[in-house]
C-alpha cells in the first residue's frame, strides 16, 4: 500500500543526468504504530493511532500535518527516544535495540524545532559534541567537526558562540551537528519553522543538496506545504490528532531543485494536491482519505 | 570605565546622603551616643580600634571563605545526589530544608560542643546557614536542563558522568551563582553568630564592645561585617559574570 | 551583666525609636529592670514585692527586664526608673555619657569567680594561671577579664566565649569558666562534678554587684521616692536573708529552669557576700566612697575609661 520504489524519472534535470548518490540510507518500516499519553489536564491522549509507513534507503520523506498531530511522537519513536504502545518499528529490516543507545549502533541524527545548542560551547565544540559522546578521539572529533561545519558553510565562524549567531546560522550549526556522525537516517522536526522565509528557503536548498551528496534517508516533519513540496521525494499527509495517513504522494519534481522551481507550474500542481489532502485531514474524523 | 562609574556612583551617592542625614538627625535630636552613635563617631571608633578590628575582620573572612567553600562543594554534591532521582529528592530534600529553617542562634551553642571552641565551630555555623541556597539553586539548575539536549545526549548514548560534566553542571552554573550570591551574605551572618559562641573574629569584638558599652565600636564592627558581606557579594557577582560571559556573550559585542 | 548580645542589639534598636517618641510607664508606677532571670541574687527585690514592702512605702513597682536587657541604655532613654548593674558598668556608663547613679549595692563582695575542676589540684587564681593552662570560658569584654589579663599571664589558656551553659565545663577536665558563685557551681555539683571556685574579689578587683541604679536626674528631682525605694529594698533583703523559702518558691515559679534546691543552696551561699562588717555598721546595700575611688582607678588602669571618674558622683547614699 505504500510506494516502495524510488522515483527514477523526474524530467529534464532528472536523476539520469546526475551522479547517483551512494545508497547508504537506512530502510524504515512502521506497521500499526500506536502511542498515547496520559496527561493531567485532558486524560489519555492518543497521539498516533495505527500508522503504517515505509521508506527505502536514501528516501526523502516529508511528513505533513497540522500542528500537534503527533508528528513529533512519530519521529521520537523512530529515533528510539520513545517507544510505541503497539505496532512494529523496523530499521533496515530489524527492530532497533531497546534503550537509549540507538545512535551507537544505528547512525541516526535528530534535528529539533530550535537549534538547542550548548550556549557555553563555540560552533566547533557544538558540532563535535556527538562524536565526543560516541567516544571518538579528540583529533578525529575536531577534523570531522571542521568538515561538517564547512559543509554547512560556517567555516569562518567556528570560534563563535551560539549567542553571537543569527537564528539561521544557529540552525545550520544544529544541522552540522546532526551530519557530523554521517548518519544513515536524518530526522528533522520542523527545524526551520522559526526562521524568516529567506533563511528558510536557503536552508531548504542546502538540505536538499546535502541529501543528494550523502544518500542518507531523510524524514522531514513540517506543516508547510511549500517546504514539503520543495524538499521531499514523497510527501505523507497526516490527519489531525490522532495521526493517520491521509495521503501518500510521490512528488513529480526534478532531482536538482532551486529557487526557480517555486515558480514552476509543476510545483504549483503538487502543492495543490497536498493542500487538498491537508484540508481533508483537518476535517473531523477524516481518517479514510488515504485508503 | 564609564560603565563602572555609572554602576558605582548611585549607591555611593545614597550612602553619602544617608550618612550625612543620619549625622544631622542624631545631632539635632540629641540622641545619646549610648543608644545610637553618629556616623562620625563610628568612623572615629573604626580608626582608633583598627588594631582590634582588622585582625578580627581577617579572622572572620577566613572562616566565611572556608564555610562558603564547604557549602559549594557539599551543596553541589548534595544537589547532584538529589537530582539523581525523584525518589531520592522526595526522601531527602525535606531534610535539606532543615538547613534553611534551623535557627542558627539556637544551634550555635551545640556547635561548640560538637566541634569544640574556635574556628571549626565558626566555619560550621557559616556552612549551615549558607548551604541551603547552594543546594536549592544548584538543584533547580540541574532540573532545568533543556529536555531536547537531554534527548540529544541519550541519542548518542552518553553515560551518566558525561551527561553531568558536559551538560548538567555547566547548565546549572548560572543558577548556582544566583544561590552563591545569597549564600555569601548568609555565610557572614553565620560566622558572626558562630563567633558569639565559638570565639574569635568580629563576633567577639561585638560582644566585648556591647559589654563595655562602646556602641560606636559595636557599629564599627557591624560595619566591617557588612562590608565583608558586600565585598563577597560583589566578588561572587564578578566571578559569576566572568564565568557566565559564555551565556551573555552578546553583551560583549560593541 | 550577662545575656545574649543579639537580644541586646534588638532592644537597643527599639530604644532608639522609643527615645525619639518619649513614651513611659504610667504615672505613679515605677519599673525596675533586672538583667537576668529571677535568681537568688534578686531575692530581696522579690521579697519586697511579695511582702508588700514597696507598697507600704507608697510605691507601685513593676519588676521587668531579663537576660540581655541593656539596662543602662533603658535608663538613659527614660524607659525605666530603676535597674540592676554592676559597679564597673556604672563607671563605664557614666564615662560614655549616661548620667546614672548607684543607690543600693546588694553584693558587698563580688560574687563572680573562676570555676575549675578540683581534680586540677590548684588552690588559688595564682596557682591556676601559673599552671598547665587549658580553656577559659568568659564573656568577651568583661572588666574583670581585662583585670585578670593584666595581673596574670593567661597565654597558656585558650580564651573562648562563655555561652551560659556548663555542659562544656562538665565535659572537659581542663576547662575553667566564669561563674556567679550562687549559680553555676551549685548546678555543676548537682550534675556530679567536683568544682572549685576562686573569687575574683580575692585578687583585688572587687566591684559591688547587683547594684540598683537610677538616673542622677531622678535622685535630684524625687529624692523622697528614691529614699523610700531603698528603704523597701533593705527591708526586703532583711526578710530574704532570714527566710528565703517563700520568695524562692515564687522566683522558682517564674524561672522553673532553676530547681528549688539550687535556689535554696544559692541563697545560703550568697549570704556572706551580702552581709558583712560594713553593712552591719552602715546598713544593707550601703556603699563607701573609698571603694568607688579604688574601682575607678582600676578601670582607668585597664583603659576602660576615657576620662577620670569622680567617685562621689557614682553613688548616692540613702
Amino acid at each position: 500500500m505504500t510506494v516502495e520504489t524510488r522515483l527514477d524519472d523526474l524530467g529534464g534535470t532528472g536523476r539520469a543526468a546526475d551522479p547517483t548518490p551512494p545508497a547508504t540510507g537506512l530502510a524504515i518500516s512502521l506497521r500499526g504504530v500506536r502511542r498515547s499519553f496520559r496527561t493531567a489536564a485532558e486524560g489519555t491522549i492518543e497521539a498516533v493511532a495505527g500508522i503504517d509507513l515505509t521508506a527505502t534507503p536514501g528516501d526523502f520523506l516529508a511528513l505533513l500535518g497540522p500542528s500537534g498531530c503527533g508528528k513529533t511522537t512519530l519521529l521520537r519513536i523512530l529515533a528510539g527516544l520513545d517507544r510505541p504502545d503497539a505496532g512494529e518499528v523496523l530499521l533496515d529490516g530489524a527492530a532497533p535495540d531497546p534503550g537509549p543507545h540507538t545512535a551507537r549502533r544505528l547512525p541516526i541524527a535528530y534535528v529539533f524545532q530550535d537549534a538547542h545548542l550548548l550556549p557555553w560551547r563555540d560552533v566547533l565544540g557544538n558540532v563535535a559534541l556527538p562524536l565526543e559522546l560516541l567516544g571518538h578521539a579528540a583529533g578525529r572529533c575536531r577534523s570531522e567537526a571542521l568538515e561538517a561545519v564547512e559543509r554547512v558553510g560556517l567555516a569562518d565562524a567556528i570560534r563563535r558562540r551560539p549567542a553571537q549567531l543569527s537564528g539561521g546560522m544557529r540552525m545550520r550549526v544544529s544541522l552540522a551537528r546532526a551530519l557530523v556522525t554521517r548518519p544513515r537516517l536524518l530526522l528533522l522536526d520542523e527545524p526551520f519553522a522559526a526562521l524568516d522565509e529567506i533563511s528558510r528557503q536557503g536552508l531548504d536548498e542546502q538540505l536538499r543538496s546535502l541529501w543528494i551528496a550523502t544518500g542518507m534517508t531523510v524524514i522531514f516533519v513540517t506543516h508547510s506545504i511549500a517546504e514539503a513540496t520543495f524538499l521531499a521525494e514523497r510527501a505523507i499527509v497526516l490527519s489531525r490528532r490522532p495521526a493517520r495517513v491521509v495521503l501518500e504522494h510521490a512528488l513529480d519534481l526534478p532531482l536538482r531543485r532551486d529557487a526557480a522551481l517555486r515558480a514552476d507550474p509543476r510545483f504549483a500542481r503538487e502543492t495543490g494536491v497536498l493542500q487538498d489532502a491537508l484540508r481533508r485531514g483537518a476535517e473531523a474524523g477524516a481518517a479514510e482519505g488515504a485508503r | 570605565m564609564r560603565r563602572l562609574a555609572a554602576r558605582v556612583a548611585p549607591p555611593t551617592a545614597t550612602f553619602l546622603a544617608g550618612t550625612l542625614l543620619a549625622e544631622l538627625l542624631i545631632r539635632a535630636l540629641g540622641v545619646s551616643p549610648l543608644l545610637l552613635p553618629t556616623p562620625s563617631a563610628v568612623a572615629r571608633a573604626a580608626w582608633s580600634y583598627r588594631e582590634t578590628l582588622l585582625p578580627a575582620l581577617a579572622s572572620t573572612t577566613g572562616a566565611v571563605l572556608v564555610g562558603l567553600a564547604a557549602s559549594v562543594a557539599l551543596g553541589v554534591l548534595a544537589a547532584i545526589a538529589l537530582a539523581a532521582s525523584r525518589w531520592v529528592e522526595r526522601a531527602f530534600y525535606p531534610y535539606a530544608i532543615f538547613f534553611q529553617i534551623v535557627p542558627i542562634v539556637a544551634v550555635a551553642p551545640l556547635l561548640v560542643i560538637w566541634f569544640g571552641y574556635g574556628w571549626r565551630a565558626v566555619v560550621a555555623a557559616a556552612f549551615i546557614v549558607s548551604v541551603f541556597p547552594v543546594i536549592a539553586n544548584a538543584l533547580a539548575g540541574l532540573r532545568s536542563v533543556d529536555p531536547a539536549l537531554l534527548d540529544l545526549f541519550r541519542l548518542y548514548g552518553a553515560g551518566r558522568l558525561a551527561r553531568l560534566v558536559k551538560l548538567e553542571l555547566p547548565w546549572a552554573l548560572p543558577s548556582l551563582f544566583t544561590g552563591l550570591r545569597v549564600a555569601a551574605g548568609l555565610a557572614v551572618i553565620g560566622a558572626i553568630v558562630g563567633e558569639f559562641v565559638g570565639g574569635g573574629g568580629l563576633g567577639v569584638v561585638v560582644l566585648g564592645a556591647m559589654r563595655q558599652q562602646r556602641t560606636d565600636l559595636v557599629f564599627a564592627a557591624i560595619l566591617h561585617a557588612s562590608g565583608l558581606g558586600l565585598v563577597l557579594f560583589a566578588a561572587v557577582d564578578v566571578i559569576g559574570r566572568i564565568v557566565l560571559r559564555r551565556w551573555h556573550w552578546r553583551e560583549e559585542i560593541p | 551583666m550577662r545575656g545574649s548580645p543579639i537580644v541586646g542589639l534588638a532592644v537597643l534598636l527599639c530604644l532608639v525609636t522609643a527615645a525619639c517618641s518619649r513614651g513611659g510607664p504610667p504615672a505613679g508606677r515605677v519599673a525596675l529592670a533586672l538583667n537576668w532571670k529571677p535568681e537568688p541574687e534578686f531575692g530581696g527585690l522579690f521579697e519586697a514585692q511579695r511582702t508588700g514592702a514597696f507598697r507600704r512605702q507608697g510605691l507601685d513597682v513593676e519588676i521587668t527586664g531579663g537576660p540581655g536587657a541593656p539596662i543602662v541604655q533603658m535608663l538613659a532613654a527614660g524607659q525605666m526608673a530603676y535597674g540592676i548593674a554592676a559597679a564597673d558598668e556604672v563607671l563605664v556608663a557614666r564615662d560614655r555619657g549616661a548620667d546614672i547613679v548607684a543607690v543600693y549595692a546588694t553584693y558587698q563582695t563580688n560574687p563572680q569567680g573562676i570555676m575549675v575542676h578540683a581534680s586540677r589540684g590548684v588552690n588559688s587564681l595564682d596557682e591556676l594561671f601559673a599552671g598547665e593552662g587549658g580553656t577559659l570560658a568568659v564573656e568577651p569584654g568583661l572588666a574583670y577579664v581585662k583585670w585578670l589579663r593584666k595581673r596574670y599571664d593567661l597565654s597558656r589558656f585558650q580564651i573562648v566565649p562563655y555561652g551560659f551553659s556548663i555542659a562544656p565545663f562538665l565535659a572537659e577536665p581542663r576547662m575553667a569558666q566564669q561563674v556567679f558563685v550562687t549559680a553555676e557551681p551549685i548546678a555543676a555539683r548537682r550534675q556530679g562534678a567536683e568544682p572549685k571556685v576562686f573569687l575574683i574579689a580575692d585578687s583585688g578587683f572587687d566591684p559591688y554587684a547587683a547594684v540598683v541604679i537610677t538616673t542622677t536626674q531622678r535622685v535630684r528631682e524625687r529624692p523622697d521616692e528614691v529614699s523610700r525605694f531603698v528603704t523597701a529594698l533593705r527591708e526586703g533583703w532583711r526578710g530574704y536573708l532570714e527566710d528565703p523559702g517563700p520568695t524562692n518558691r515564687e522566683m522558682h515559679a517564674r524561672n522553673p529552669e532553676m530547681d528549688a534546691e539550687t535556689f535554696a543552696l544559692g541563697a545560703v551561699a550568697q549570704q556572706p557576700l551580702i552581709e558583712d562588717e560594713f553593712t552591719r555598721a552602715h546598713g544593707l546595700g550601703a556603699m563607701s566612697l573609698e571603694r568607688w575611688r579604688v574601682l575607678g582607678e582600676q578601670l582607668q588602669e585597664l583603659e576602660l575609661l576615657d576620662q577620670e571618674p569622680v567617685a562621689a558622683d557614682c553613688f548616692a547614699a540613702f
